[in-house]
């Protein structure tokens, strides 16, 4: 069961092309990343999704159908343009947006209500927006994205602006939702902070996929070929190595890819001969280090 | 249909119960009171007791036939007012506007003596009516109030009353004589109607004040949803709002909950003035509700309504393509123009309500919400029905065209951030279905 399927989706503003092919589907009750750096097409590609606008050819299904208004009560979304009603209470404008996604009024008061207080920002129900702190408006945004007891949460950029403290905690409820069994789509050109939430992604590019898959696959298919090695000695060897392709040297610390075929317990032998090792510690290559290389090559 | 009662209940609450809904409340109409009671009350105040006035005139019986008529008979306009105000019940005499000396020496050197004492603020005028003077008609008033034109007609009447008089004296005419001949006429307009019909004055007035209610709401409130889509795209609510409701509901929601907002205020300023009008002006209910008749406060409703409709969607549009407050006023004009033409040709309409100017701008839709209803109101029979007929018609018909065309600017223009879009692009926007 697929939570959303995108088929062959395009859309253009003008000569602008912003989607060009996209599909992908994302299975229910995991937590997908739509990856890309700014102006990949990824908010396009999320408008589409919930009917904010229309693509140009190719096909979205929602739950296993095609994509209608109605399924909207059953989505929640965090965009990256946000904003709420300064001159509005936090209790109103919760009860509104709540009602908005079908919601009667009394379930969604006591509702904002109970978030509030598992964000820890209950004191501030009878505040106006305006009074509030980024952090907490941010705060209210999260909760109205999920107060609805959405299926299928989509959060664009949901992390950018917080302290790790806050981060922390939308961090917790959200693998909870997770757990719960809805589905989460993250979009970002932060990979770092979603890479560990992740199962799987597709990187867009200029409006069209690059490389996806589970993470795992992804990552396996870049291979564990990047080495950390913590050392005493000169470690002048490692340059011009036909054994590394490149290296990034501090001294006592360098970080290096193996050259393509490479065996690494060659490397291990030849620098246990010239220096005292204290780690050598094969890696997987981080998203961003794939998604600089896969982009940087299609660029070239 | 429950996300446009949601998006309109929302607007209608968060502005009724603002501070400032209830202060435009209480303000607008005192503001209109301000405007048309408060100067007439300015230009009618006696400053300060009676003003002392020297009479020039070549004889001591010319002298005192003029100053009899300016202390005493305080001029015929004066006097109707009396009469009037003695009809309501109201008996207000009020202190003798003019202290009058009289001076038979009009030599040059008295000229100069009492400009002098005028200049020292000794006395407040000398009207120089020697007979020489009055034989050319043509008197002439020392006055540090030069330009109190009500006070200086007043005097002109007068002493144009005091030549005639001593001119029908002088064919030897009794004082009753003089005074018959010399009694006005009052001319009494009538509607066809019959005796009901309101005062034509009080009718000007009430349709004045009607239009103006008009003019505002129509106006203010046009502005207000142009605020209310600009606060949005400002605050960036707007994407928030759509993963839920789509444009139309959101541009039909708020343009329903600031319209009930507009539909509330007029309604209190409406039973309000008929409370008062019911206990305080026993008088002027009669002419209140004859003036008030269902058709026109129907037709009030309707052209209320349907200007309200194509100015706010107007407004929505306009909103939806700038970004900031100072682009907002820049467009502002739009909406203003037409109805500032309105109310320009609004008096003419008032006078000559079938002139071809009346009728072409009760057709025409931006300007017919004013002119169509000012010529309903006026005309007793009022203008012919296939008139009235096309006008609502035609207003309906751009109202819609006007939702249509709209309703796609804004559906693209609320995601538009940054620059404002060329009038080329808008209409790309528009063309997309």
């Amino acid at each position: 069961m697929f939570t959303i399927e995108l088929e062959k989706v395009r859309k253009s503003y003008g000569q602008f092309v912003a989607v060009d092919g996209l599909s992908f589907k994302i299975e229910q009750g995991s937590v997908f990343g739509l990856l890309g750096p700014n102006g990949a097409g990824k908010t396009s590609t999320i408008r589409m999704m919930i009917g904010i606008t229309v693509p140009d050819s190719g096909g979205i299904s929602v739950f296993g159908r095609p994509f209608t208004r109605d399924c909207l009560n059953r989505i929640g979304y965090l965009p990256e343009e946000r904003g709420l009603y300064k001159k509005m209470k936090v209790l109103d404008q919760l009860e509104f947006l709540g009602q908005l996604h079908g919601l009667s009024g009394a379930d969604a008061r006591q509702k904002a209500g109970a978030w509030c207080e598992r964000l820890e920002i209950s004191e501030k129900l009878q505040s106006k927006v305006e009074e509030l702190s980024k952090g907490m408006q941010q705060k209210i945004q999260f909760i109205a994205a999920l107060m609805h007891d959405p299926d299928f949460v989509i959060m664009d950029e949901p992390f950018f602006g917080l302290d790790p403290v806050n981060a922390g905690l939308l961090k917790d409820v959200m693998l909870e939702v997770k757990k719960s069994g809805k589905t989460i789509l993250f979009s970002t050109h932060r990979m770092d902070q979603v890479e560990k939430l992740c199962d799987s992604i597709c990187l867009i590019n200029r409006g069209a996929p690059v490389l996806q898959g589970s993470l795992q696959e992804v990552k396996s298919r870049f291979g564990k070929n990047h080495i950390q090695i913590q050392y005493e000695g000169d470690g002048a060897f490692l340059e011009n190595n036909p054994l590394v392709k490149s290296s990034n040297n501090y001294g006592n610390y360098v970080e290096l890819q193996m050259a393509p075929g490479a065996d690494a317990q060659q490397l291990l032998r030849m620098v246990t001969e010239r220096a005292r090792v204290s780690r050598f510690e094969m890696m997987e290559p981080s998203l961003e280090e794939i998604f600089k290389e896969v982009v940087g090559k299609a660029d070239a | 249909m429950r996300n446009i009662y949601l998006i309109a209940r929302r607007e209608y609450l968060e502005r009724v119960r603002t501070r400032s809904f209830l202060i435009m409340t209480l303000l607008i109409p005192v503001l209109m009171l301000g405007v048309t009671v408060v100067p007439t009350m300015i230009a009618n105040r006696v400053d300060g007791g009676p003003k002392h006035l020297i009479v020039v005139a070549s004889s001591q019986a010319m002298g005192d036939a003029i100053r009899a008529e300016l202390e005493g008979g305080r001029g015929q306009r004066d006097r109707q007012e009396l009469e009037k105000n003695v009809k309501r019940g109201r008996n207000q005499t009020g202190p003798p506007r003019f202290v009058v000396d009289v001076d038979t020496n009009a030599g040059a050197g008295a000229r100069a003596a009492f400009t002098e004492r005028l200049k020292n603020k000794q006395i407040n005028g000398v009207l120089w009516a020697t007979s020489d003077a009055l034989a050319a008609r043509e008197v002439t008033f020392i006055t540090s109030d030069l330009t109190n034109l009500t006070e200086n007609f007043g005097i002109q009447e007068s002493l144009n009353r005091v030549v005639r008089q001593q001119l029908l004296k002088g064919k030897g005419m009794t004082d009753e004589e003089v005074a018959a001949a010399l009694r006005p006429v009052e001319l009494k307009a009538q509607s066809p109607l019959g005796a009901g019909a309101p005062n034509p004055e009080v009718l000007f007035l009430s349709i004045l004040a009607m239009v103006m209610v008009l003019y505002m709401a129509v106006f203010l409130y046009g502005i207000n949803v142009m605020r209310a889509v600009l606060e949005e795209k400002t605050s960036r609510i707007m994407e928030v709002m759509l993963s839920t409701a789509s444009a139309k509901e959101m541009m039909a929601g708020k343009i329903l909950g600031v319209g009930a907002v507009g539909l509330t205020q007029v309604g209190i300023w409406v039973s309000v003035s008929a409370f008062l009008s019911g206990s305080y002006l026993m008088a002027g209910a009669d002419m209140l509700k004859s003036l008030m008749s269902i058709k026109v406060l129907v037709f009030f409703a309707i052209f209320f309504l349907l200007g309200y409709a194509l100015y706010a969607t107007l407004c929505a549009a306009i909103g939806s393509i700038v970004n900031s407050e100072q682009e907002a006023q820049q467009l502002q004009f739009l909406v203003a123009a037409p109805l500032i033409v309105s109310v320009v040709i609004m008096v003419n309409v008032i006078q000559n309500p079938a002139s071809q100017l009346a009728v072409w701008a009760s057709l025409f839709p931006f300007t017919a919400p004013l002119i169509m209803f000012v010529r309903i109101a006026v005309q007793n029979q009022g203008p012919p029905s296939w008139q009235i007929a096309l006008s609502v018609a035609l207003l309906a018909a751009t109202t819609y065209g006007l939702v249509i065309i709209c309703g796609r600017i804004y559906r693209i223009g609320i995601l538009m951030y940054g620059k404002k879009p060329t009038l080329p692009e808008i209409l790309k926007w528009i063309k997309y279905a």
